[in-house]
């Protein structure tokens, strides 16, 4: 019971005023981007890492990890009351949200999505603080060779799994590793992809692509989207109050939809998304009666809504223990780190013990604030919901630019802001997931450390990644994740083609 | 998801677009002096992994083009408010130091207004003005960064 007694410290570090004030921040910033269409956490705290960089590294993460927990508490406010989800994990939520605030059972939907939140986040950090030290057990395990195949198969998995298919997933992959390679090379001092600009041998900056692809390119894709400017904005109507039969349809849903969410969130499959979609269908086979899903199904945004909060929770278990970033917003987690020099993994619970289970006990606190802010107060958020699109994103392009420039007081960095905002665009216009892109740009300078340190140690032998069993395995998987799905798909092509 | 069945264009130049994009980053690797020490397992593998890979991509995208098999959702594309937008980043870029931050993040605050549709200028101008002023002050008197003054140098 090594970490209770950890967690009981952390406690102590997240119960200090400050901690406290940096988790209010956090949670009442998450509540708010969540709710605004166009704005997600991964591209918030991209913006803030400028500004956060003279801050102490606890209230620092105390702050972000609350904003990404209450990211999604906040969107599913969106998807219930515009028909159109704040972010990607309550896409599923608008489908019997939306439905239910059409009937007049606005309240009870935004009163089961917060509940939801609630007990699949209290949950879900309950299973982080037990599961996170084990995963450093694991970790231990690790050198350069696993490491190396960990990463790669993360890159498998993200860009199988996310997207309308299997070649834009790999491309958007290939376009973040791209955008990663540029600058000097750590080992060597050699420049890369310069072309003679001495500000190019600094590299692209991770707030600059981040911001570029979520901010520039989504603000190019809505402005070209002339059918997707107006929206109906529903009033809430009903009781916040949940009604007995509320309760005993929620529960179920609620703690299913936590067991698949943290899993999920812990490989590396991009987040929250697709729990959300397993839970939404889990429901509708298990519902009594599953024609009333599409027309306002209670269950249908209490598994969902339960999914992605367990989901970020299990997001922050590989985060922490390994290092590795299994979602967009992890990944700008993780350059967070980078920025205050400090390496997730097991020498971050031995050397910074106090600042990861000030963090950790700081989301069980931020939990109860987020029930508050959401349930009572949501009447207040949905004003936020009639903000016109044009002025919204007139603002989020002034501070986009805004916090790219004060990265380092260059225009340069605005220029380039500017190329990866047209390829977002393009990105966005023909379908290609952008996470994989972000998870390339981070992990890829990471992963070619790790490969070039393990065939170093194995003085140029490549086997070195086939003969360790742990890489072996991760390889393996990682190969099964790339073929196994184009199989599947071939047989039922053929199947089709050729009915039997 | 409802595409169009027909030969895609855009994927195409996508592809071709990304095979090019490829070939700059395997010239620019072949280019490095690299010491004999570092032959093996220096800057150049990975560069040429990510060039392969992006060729790769590139070379299934346009085939996916050519084969009819690149899906692509038919939607109305606003290319003008795309322009739009895209000119003020450019104005914005070029305006920051001789303006100053706070007329150039009105000039941009506004064309994207402009661009989403909005014709009410006075209205996106005076929430222009107040988010840039208080964010410039925000910034440079309590975060203490630095921001182009500009033209208002000394003002404030």
């Amino acid at each position: 019971m090594e970490s209770f007694g950890a967690l009981m410290d952390g406690f102590a570090t997240a119960l200090t005023p400050i901690n406290l004030m940096w988790s209010l921040v956090g949670v009442t910033l998450g509540t708010l981007i969540g709710i605004l269409p166009g704005i997600g956490p991964a591209l918030t705290i991209a913006l803030l890492l400028p500004v956060t960089r003279t801050l102490d590294p606890t209230g620092a993460f105390i702050m972000f990890a609350g904003l990404y927990y209450g990211a999604m508490y906040g969107s599913s406010t969106t998807s219930i009351l515009l028909n159109t989800p704040g972010e990607s994990g309550s896409i599923i939520t608008a489908l019997e949200g939306n439905q239910m605030a059409r009937r007049g059972r606005g309240a009870a939907a935004l009163a089961t999505a917060a509940i939801g939140s609630f007990v699949a986040g209290t949950v879900g950090t309950l299973l982080l603080s037990f599961l996170a030290p084990v995963f450093v057990k694991l970790a231990i395990m690790f050198g350069p060779a696993e490491y190396f195949a960990l990463m790669v198969m993360a890159f498998a998995t993200v860009s199988t799994l996310l997207g309308a298919s299997m070649v834009r997933g790999i491309t958007s992959l290939m376009i973040g590793l791209a955008f990663g390679l540029a600058g000097t090379d750590i080992l060597t001092g050699q420049p890369r992809l310069v072309f003679g600009i001495p500000s190019m041998l600094r590299g692209i900056d991770t707030v600059v692509v981040a911001v570029g692809l979520f901010a520039v390119g989504e603000a190019l894709y809505m402005a070209s989207r002339r059918d997707l400017r107006e929206a109906v904005v529903l009033p809430i109507r009903g009781s916040l109050f949940m009604t007995r039969e509320e309760w005993s349809r929620s529960w179920k849903p609620w703690l299913r939809g936590t067991l698949l969410g943290f899993p999920f969130g812990t490989l590396p499959a991009g987040g929250t998304e697709i729990p959300t979609f397993l839970s939404y269908y889990v429901e509708k086979k298990l519902a009594r009666n599953p024609r009333e899903f599409g027309q306002g199904a209670i269950e249908g945004v209490a598994g969902p809504e339960a999914a992605n909060n367990a989901a970020v929770a299990g997001v922050l278990v590989p985060l922490l223990a390994l290092g590795l970033p299994t979602s967009a917003t992890a990944a700008i987690l993780l350059a967070a780190f980078e920025q205050y020099n400090l390496q997730p993994g097991p020498q971050l619970f031995t050397a910074s013990g106090s600042l990861v289970w000030g963090l950790i006990a700081s989301l069980y606190i931020g939990n109860v604030m987020l029930l508050i802010l959401n349930l009572p107060l949501a009447g207040l958020w949905v004003r936020l919901l009639a903000i016109p699109q044009p002025l919204l994103y007139g603002g989020i392009l002034v501070f986009s630019t805004l916090g790219v420039y004060s990265l380092s007081n260059s225009v340069f960095d605005l220029v380039l802001l500017f190329l990866v905002g047209v390829v977002g665009f393009l990105m966005r216009r023909y379908d290609f997931p952008v996470a994989p892109a972000i998870i390339g740009l981070i992990l890829g300078p990471m992963a070619e450390a790790q490969f070039r340190r393990a065939l170093t140690i194995s003085q140029g032998d490549p086997s070195v990644f086939v003969t360790h069993p742990l890489s072996l395995a991760l390889l393996v998987v990682a190969a099964l994740v790339v073929v196994v799905p184009s199989a599947v798909a071939w047989i039922r092509a053929r199947a089709e083609a050729d009915p039997v | 998801m409802s595409g169009s069945r027909g030969r895609s264009l855009a994927g195409l130049l996508i592809g071709l677009g990304l095979i090019a994009v490829a070939a700059v980053i395997a010239s620019d690797a072949m280019h490095m002096r690299v010491p004999p020490v570092h032959a093996k397992v220096g800057p150049r593998v990975f560069p040429y992994l990510v060039s392969c890979g992006l060729a790769v991509s590139g070379a299934a995208i346009a085939w996916q083009a050519w084969s009819r098999s690149f899906l692509v959702e038919a939607q109305d594309t606003d290319w003008g408010a795309v322009a739009i937008i895209a000119a003020g980043l450019v104005l914005q870029i070029n305006l920051l130091k001789p303006l100053g931050f706070v007329p150039a993040a009105i000039i941009l605050f506004m064309t994207v207004a402009f661009a989403f549709g909005s014709r009410r200028l006075l209205r996106d101008g005076a929430v222009a003005l107040i988010l840039a002023v208080v964010t410039y002050l925000a910034f440079t008197r309590l975060l203490g960064l630095q921001l182009p003054a500009g033209i208002l140098k000394g003002v404030m």
